[in-house]
């Protein structure tokens, strides 16, 4: 565990690239559109909600990836284990989810107190992310990054145990699957029945409970892919 | 005198290669090993291994009397410098310093520092700017610093100039007359390093060829050259390695037991005796197919083949 934790702080050495590229590309994305609703200065009917917000997202799916191509090979080369790498990496990226998930839902509250930024603006309090229960909301924001970087993880292992065979093989096999899938649905006409599960899923278990469910299946699968893999 | 790695018929086979080919040996505590061959002799397999960075077809692996794969304890000690070590984007050099300070037990800050100094390494600049020469030496920091009781430095001098380069023998030699440790180094430039290494582990084509004190490998081989007749009189005593003829006068390389008796006889013959250097050896035990033969413990001469 000590030594996890030490991954943990390794991946931190260069703490300004780590917090500057999430952070500092969601504030670009921020300005951008304050000073565009600002400078369109519609009347107050108008709420212009945006997707800026996976900026941010997609900024840590990258890092999670990159964390497997180029953190492990190198944290592997200072002589760490492949149990600790797996166990500080996913600890350090669990607590960049949770504190960048706290910080999204304070701006998300500052954002509705203050009337969208003063223009109606939506950018972190997304509609579709809004729930009553503060818990729920905060795991919204949280979840998300888990799932994302847990997709980031895997692919990426993936391609690190059997290079680029494994990706084409990967590709070839979730393409093979999701599209026989589609056929068969199609075929035995299920898409309604699929489409009412959707709809009957309560709001916490779309929000949540799935992506965490499937977060921890590749969070398992990752480390057992990642106990033979070679740097 | 305890043996800090024991290897017992090591196998590696890749799809194609037999990378490692039944490879045993053990390496005893405060030493200087000299792991040499050829590219692609195994020499950088044989220590990732070792370091459990990849993983065996068969054979056995003890490091510090357990086996290294996912073994904290075991790999806590170990340092492998590798040629071919990539570092992720957007380090700079004082990065991978903090994060090597955090990783080894016996890291020295103010030795690694120092040894930055006089590599001339910019503390500022990103990793992925580095030269090959500096990129080099920030292994060579790491390495030292680390003080792991057992290192690997692997080809660890690729772009690094003469001056650097002796730089790091006298800083190795140095740092491990301080603090002893076992270093393991695999080189080509081997005339460079055999004033340094103390034991001699050679790799061709995946089998272990020599593994021998430094000392009396050199005594164990020798050029002679004189006369035809005298030479041919001379090398029954031992295993001839290679052989140039020039007019009527032969130069010949022998492995064999050679003592003070072998340089009267030499004289009496007429020629000239004088020892090899380990490069020498090296390239004519990996080159002659009697080599291979005196390897696996066969002592039967056949002149014919190296001609």
């Amino acid at each position: 565990m000590n030594r996890a934790l030490t991954v943990a702080r390794l991946q931190f050495v260069a703490w300004r690239v780590v917090l500057g590229w999430p952070w500092g590309i969601l504030a670009l994305s921020f300005l951008i559109n304050l000073a565009l609703f600002t400078a369109m200065g519609e009347n107050d009917d108008f709420e212009p909600t945006t997707g800026g917000l996976l900026s941010i997202y997609i900024v840590m799916f990258i890092a999670s990836i990159s964390a497997i191509t180029q953190d492990f090979p190198f944290a592997i080369g200072l002589g760490l284990s492949r149990r600790s790498f797996y166990l500080g990496n996913v600890l350090q990226f669990a607590a960049q989810a949770v504190v960048y998930a706290a910080v999204l839902y304070l701006l998300a509250i500052v954002e509705e107190a203050t009337d969208g930024w003063g223009v109606n603006l939506r950018f972190f309090g997304l509609p579709f992310l809004l729930v009553e229960n503060p818990v729920l909301r905060f795991l919204g924001f949280a979840i998300p990054f888990l799932l994302l970087g847990f997709i980031g993880i895997a692919i990426a292992l993936v391609f690190k145990r059997w290079r680029v065979n494994g990706l084409l093989t990967l590709g070839t096999v979730a393409l093979g699957g999701i599209g026989g899938l589609a056929v068969l649905a199609t075929w035995r006409g299920w898409w309604s029945a699929i489409g009412g599960w959707f709809v009957d899923q309560p709001n916490w278990a779309l929000l949540v409970g799935w992506p965490a469910l499937v977060t921890v299946v590749l969070a398992a699968v990752s480390y057992l892919v990642i106990r033979r893999a070679t740097p | 005198m305890s043996a800090v790695v024991t290897v017992t018929d090591l196998t590696k086979r890749y799809r194609t290669v037999t990378a490692l080919d039944r490879v045993s040996f053990s390496l005893t505590e405060n030493r200087i090993y000299g792991l040499l061959g050829r590219n692609g002799a195994g020499k950088t397999t044989l220590m990732q291994l070792l370091t459990a960075q990849n993983f065996a077809t068969s054979g056995e692996i003890s490091v510090f009397g357990q086996h290294p794969y996912e073994n904290e304890r075991v790999l806590s000690r170990i340092s492998f410098i590798k040629e071919s070590q990539t570092y992720p984007s957007g380090l700079r050099v004082m990065h991978v310093l903090r994060a090597a300070g955090l990783v080894y037990p016996g890291w020295d800050e103010e030795y690694a520092q120092r040894l930055a100094d006089v590599f001339q390494l910019p503390r500022e600049r990103h990793v992925t700017k580095l030269s090959r020469g500096m990129l080099s030496a920030l292994g060579i920091v790491v390495g030292l610093a680390s003080r792991a009781p057992l290192t690997f430095f692997d080809e660890p001098y690729l772009g690094l100039d003469a001056v650097s380069r002796q730089l790091f023998y006298d800083h190795l030699l140095a740092d491990y007359t301080e603090h002893p440790r076992t270093i393991v180094l695999s080189t080509h430039l081997i005339d460079e390093v055999s004033d340094l290494i103390e034991y001699v582990l050679l790799i061709d084509r995946g089998r272990l060829l020599l593994d021998v004190d430094a000392e009396a490998l050199r005594g164990q081989v020798v050029t002679v050259s004189g006369p035809v007749a005298g030479v041919d009189e001379f090398v029954r005593t031992g295993t001839e390695l290679h052989r140039v003829l020039l007019g009527g006068t032969a130069r010949a390389t022998v492995r064999g037991d050679f003592g003070a008796a072998a340089r009267d006889r030499a004289r009496s013959l007429g020629l000239d005796l004088e020892a090899s250097s380990l490069q020498d050896i090296v390239v004519r035990l990996t080159t002659s197919t009697n080599g291979h033969a005196a390897g696996a413990g066969s002592a039967t001469a056949n002149k014919e083949a190296t001609r």
